[in-house]
């Protein structure tokens, strides 16, 4: 069979011969977007203006002549594709063109701003490192960011995020789903299987092998979402494979996992993969009867309930490594380890001197995450704050666990202070705001939906073709199962607005603090039920979005944000507080604050977080225990995290405790701080303004004698 | 009740002052030594200039943290220089929270009525160096008696209550030796503990500029304070 020419192409080229004669006999040469340098052309503005608007020939055929006569009268010798476009835009928005003018716009970087972004540093997000392949990334957002909100959402949608009124989240990765938690058992049972991939890898027959198909898969699937990629229960789905192992080969392959994720800084982006990993103590519930997978991707005979043992094994290995720290001592920043606080954990053998153990390693290194799963809740964690709890139909699929595949499609996030500089005091004003707030952010999930659907629609020829691949007869992403997540920034500043006090200042403006979260889960629950999607409330972890928010606000609402702001407005260190956190710099104690800030988490489905700032102090393991038990039975609160500080040194390399000016070993200057940021570790040098301004205020717990 | 209002300083809850408990921490004004790294000078020089905490509000603060507290250490400054001290741990108890002080073991006369009386969980000691005139002097700032010394360390390592040795230590004024020997004085069961000095907030400026020991340094001398016994 010959090559049959596409339909298209054959027809552009018989266009072309068509058309030849017409063009003018212009002495210029054009350099075009593909790479070539092309005799001036008359009918290609009128090919284009026809193919990507709806104007009609003849008004096509004008604006290229007056284009032409421009261009003629320039006495140019060469011009550029994207210079005639906008002319031709120009003209268009002369005419009062405007839908045309938008259609047949250009997208795409200037000049000057590609080479600032090649030399210098993007730090809207700190886990971008800066190289060829971060900028690479850093561009292609921005293309892919001006697409969606051009051609994506609609226009009030895509208005409200250039406004600040919300945040459509990663918007660069508009082609991707958000972010997504899997099962171990996907990789074990099918083996490496993925679209577009050369080699086809059956199903692993030893850990190691397992662990590099897992890694494999992480990369791969960190290329088809845009953020955290979350693993469930890793250290029950390995144990079938440990049994013949020593406890030596367990540490090696605990080592191995972690510096496995911790250096996949060479893929996209040059980003580590964004990952976490969900670690039980005991055999959860709904997997003690679960038939185990084992080597080859066979059933062994037995239930996960029999390999307690090993999986214990390996999250202790697990922990000793994190304990350990990378070559130079520092915390590894992936993957982060989500520990579940069960009932059951408390029941299960052993688990003081686990919870020791890995409290050890908060006080030391800080990895730990405490998940506190209460009463029958059962949950996945991944992201900064990301948990996906698990209901009657997801606890069905754990009988078959690789169906266990969860994502959230989108975020998007409202500013809460900007309502209240709007609702003047006002409550009915306030809480309707929000109202429609909320109602535009669904609007955008459903846009979003409708593009990803659309993507979807193209299978295992489209685009996500790896999503789409269906070995357990589902999709591997199972749209249907999607969550939308609403997060918030600022409810401290709201609420300081609103009621003249913040959070943490009195009961009754925490109570306002409540009834507002409140108010967006209830119009969250109606907005799904109207229109069929699981909406649900999430701490964003706003990394840049709370300094993003601050900076617009300041502009549009200056008064009333000065009046409010955090930070340092004269070195422009200004940030809102993230989420429904209290004041980071509040003198609160770190019980007051898990408990105050954990009456707000029940509201939040989609997970909430603490965080303790402990700074320089090392504390007690057996204290931190005593509190992660305390919190778990004396409040609401999700999840606590303890964040120590660290100073690296740029010069001898080593790690030290605290901030310091210089280095605790040998004394250079050289140094960089190492943190928290929001959810997760990375080196402070990369942070944005906002988050710099926050850590100076971060309250650590240490006592100030008070002058009179 | 007697007036009680030296108390300078209020952490709620805090996970490094009591060994394997999260704890309040209060803090007396005034103390008998001047040890030149102090870092809770402000406490020992000019108390007086400081705000007091009055005990209802604290009591009012800790009462809601009962189930979350597993005590309250008393800290300075020197608390036993408290004539009130007594009282207050009495009172502390009274509210239900196990008592813990911190004292440099000057005052063995308070200390020994303290643990007749039964008022004290723990006590933790500062043993400022090897029970050397010259070199303690030198750490304390003052001329310190070290047979009271002495017979604290003995008081509180036959109390049969949780305790813990501890020394803040720093180049010039510490040789692996001294901690050697140090380590040796305090006898075989005894948990002890050396702080790297921090040098953020020294109480003589002529230590403005002087560091703590390196890491790796300090580690080594951990490493030495355990191992040495008797």
């Amino acid at each position: 069979m010959g090559v049959v020419m596409p339909l298209q192409k054959a027809m552009e080229k018989s266009f072309k011969q068509v058309t030849r004669d017409d063009s003018t006999d212009l002495a210029l040469f054009v350099r075009t977007s593909e790479e070539d340098i092309v005799g001036w052309k008359r009918q290609r503005i009128v090919d284009a203006l026809l193919r990507e608007t709806f104007i009609d020939r003849d008004t096509a055929e004008r604006i290229s002549i007056d284009v032409e006569k421009t261009v003629q009268t320039s006495n140019l010798k060469t011009v550029t594709g994207p210079l005639i476009r906008e002319l031709v835009n120009a003209r268009l928005l002369e005419l009062g063109l405007e839908e045309a003018r938008r259609m047949h716009t250009r997208l795409g970087v200037p000049l000057y701003d590609v080479d600032h972004l090649l030399v210098q540093h993007n730090k809207e997000n700190a886990n971008v490192p800066h190289g060829p392949e971060a900028t690479n990334l850093t561009l292609a957002e921005g293309i892919k960011k001006e697409y969606a909100l051009l051609h994506v959402f609609t226009t009030d949608v895509a208005d409200a995020h250039l406004s600040g009124d919300l945040h459509l989240h990663d918007l660069g990765f508009i082609d991707r789903p958000y972010c997504s938690g899997q099962s171990l058992e996907y990789v074990k049972k099918f083996g490496l299987n993925l679209p577009n991939s050369l080699a086809l890898a059956k199903p692993a027959k030893h850990a190691d092998v397992l662990l590099a198909h897992m890694v494999k898969f992480a990369a791969a699937l960190q290329s088809h979402f845009a953020g955290a990629i979350g693993w469930d229960a890793v250290n029950l789905f390995f144990a079938p494979y440990l049994e013949e192992m020593s406890d030596r080969e367990v540490k090696q392959l605990a080592q191995m996992l972690i510096y496995e994720f911790s250096q996949q800084a060479v893929a996209r982006g040059g980003q580590a993969i964004f990952s976490d990993i969900n670690v039980y103590w005991e055999v959860p519930k709904h997997f003690v009867d679960v038939p185990a997978i084992g080597p080859g991707g066979e059933y062994t005979g037995k239930t996960y309930g029999e390999y307690e043992k090993d999986a214990q094994r390996f999250a202790w290995a697990l922990f000793e490594v994190y304990k350990e720290g990378d070559g130079a001592g520092r915390p590894f920043f992936f993957p982060k380890p989500l520990v579940h606080i069960t009932e059951k954990f408390f029941k299960t053998e052993g688990h003081m001197d686990f919870l020791h153990h890995i409290c050890e390693v908060a006080s030391l290194k800080g990895n730990t995450y405490f998940v506190f799963d209460r009463g029958d809740t059962a949950k996945i964690s991944e992201c900064c704050r990301l948990s996906f709890k698990l209901d009657a139909s997801d606890l069905e699929d754990a009988k078959e666990p690789w169906r266990m595949r969860y994502s959230a499609l989108q975020n998007v996030t409202i500013n809460l202070p900007r309502l209240a500089y709007k609702a003047k005091g006002d409550d009915t004003k306030l809480f309707t705001l929000l109202t429609e707030r909320i109602k535009l952010a669904a609007k955008g999930h459903e846009q979003k939906k409708k593009f990803i659907e659309k993507l979807m629609g193209l299978g295992k020829g489209g685009p996500l073709a790896m999503l789409a691949m269906d070995l357990d007869g589902n999709s591997y992403l199972r749209l249907e199962r999607c969550s939308y997540l609403m997060g918030m920034v600022g409810l401290n500043e709201l609420v300081k607005v609103h009621t003249g006090e913040e959070l943490h200042d009195s009961e009754e403006s925490l109570k306002f603090g409540l009834k507002v979260i409140a108010h967006m889960n209830i119009v969250c629950n109606k907005m799904a039920e109207q229109l069929g999607m699981k909406f649900v409330l999430e701490q964003t972890p706003a990394e840049s979005t709370a300094y993003r928010f601050a900076k617009l606000d300041m502009a549009h609402h200056p008064e009333e944000t000065a009046r409010v702001i955090q930070g340092d407005m004269e070195s422009g260190e200004i940030y809102y507080t993230n989420s429904t956190l209290f004041n980071v710099g509040a003198k609160m104690n770190p019980i007051a604050r898990v408990e105050k800030e954990g009456l707000l988490h029940p509201l939040i489905e989609a997970g909430s977080i603490t965080h303790v700032w402990l700074g320089e102090a090392n504390p007690d393991k057996k204290a931190l225990a005593d509190f992660v038990i305390k919190t778990f039975r004396h409040t609401n609160n999700d999840q606590i995290a303890f964040s120590p500080e660290f100073t690296c040194c740029l010069d001898c390399g080593k790690t030290g405790r605290g901030i310091t000016e210089t280095c605790r070993y040998c004394g250079s200057a050289k140094i960089d701080g190492i943190t928290r940021i929001t959810g997760y570790f990375t080196k402070i040098s990369s942070w944005n303004k906002g988050k710099l301004g926050e850590l100076h205020d971060r309250y650590r717990n240490e006592e100030r004698f008070v002058r009179k | 009740m007697k007036k009680l209002d030296n108390i300078k300083g209020f952490i709620e809850s805090s996970f490094i002052d009591w060994p394997g408990r999260s704890c309040a921490v209060l803090f007396l004004g005034g103390c008998n030594f001047r040890c030149p790294f102090c870092h809770n000078h402000p406490l020992v020089q000019n108390p007086g200039e400081l705000v007091s905490y009055p005990l209802e509000e604290i009591l009012a603060r800790l009462r809601p943290l009962r189930k979350w507290l597993g005590g309250v250490a008393v800290s300075g400054g020197e608390p036993t220089l408290d004539p009130n001290l007594p009282e207050l741990l009495k009172i502390l108890r009274g509210e239900g929270f196990p008592t813990k002080i911190d004292t440099n073991g000057s005052r063995p006369r308070v200390l020994a009525r303290l643990l007749a009386d039964g008022l004290l969980e723990m006590v933790a000691m500062d043993v400022k160096n090897v029970l050397v005139t010259d070199k303690y002097e030198r750490c304390a700032g003052v001329g310190v008696d070290l047979d009271e010394i002495r017979k604290s360390i003995e008081l509180i390592r036959k109390s049969g209550i949780a305790h813990e040795f501890r020394m803040t230590v720093l180049p010039h004024y510490h040789s692996r030796d001294d901690i050697i020997a140090w380590a040796a004085c305090l006898g075989n069961d005894s948990p002890r503990k050396l702080q790297n000095y921090d040098p953020r907030s020294p109480m003589y400026p002529n230590l403005a500029g002087a560091k703590g020991f390196s890491p790796d340094d300090f580690a080594e001398l951990e490493q030495l304070a355990y191992t040495h016994r008797t």
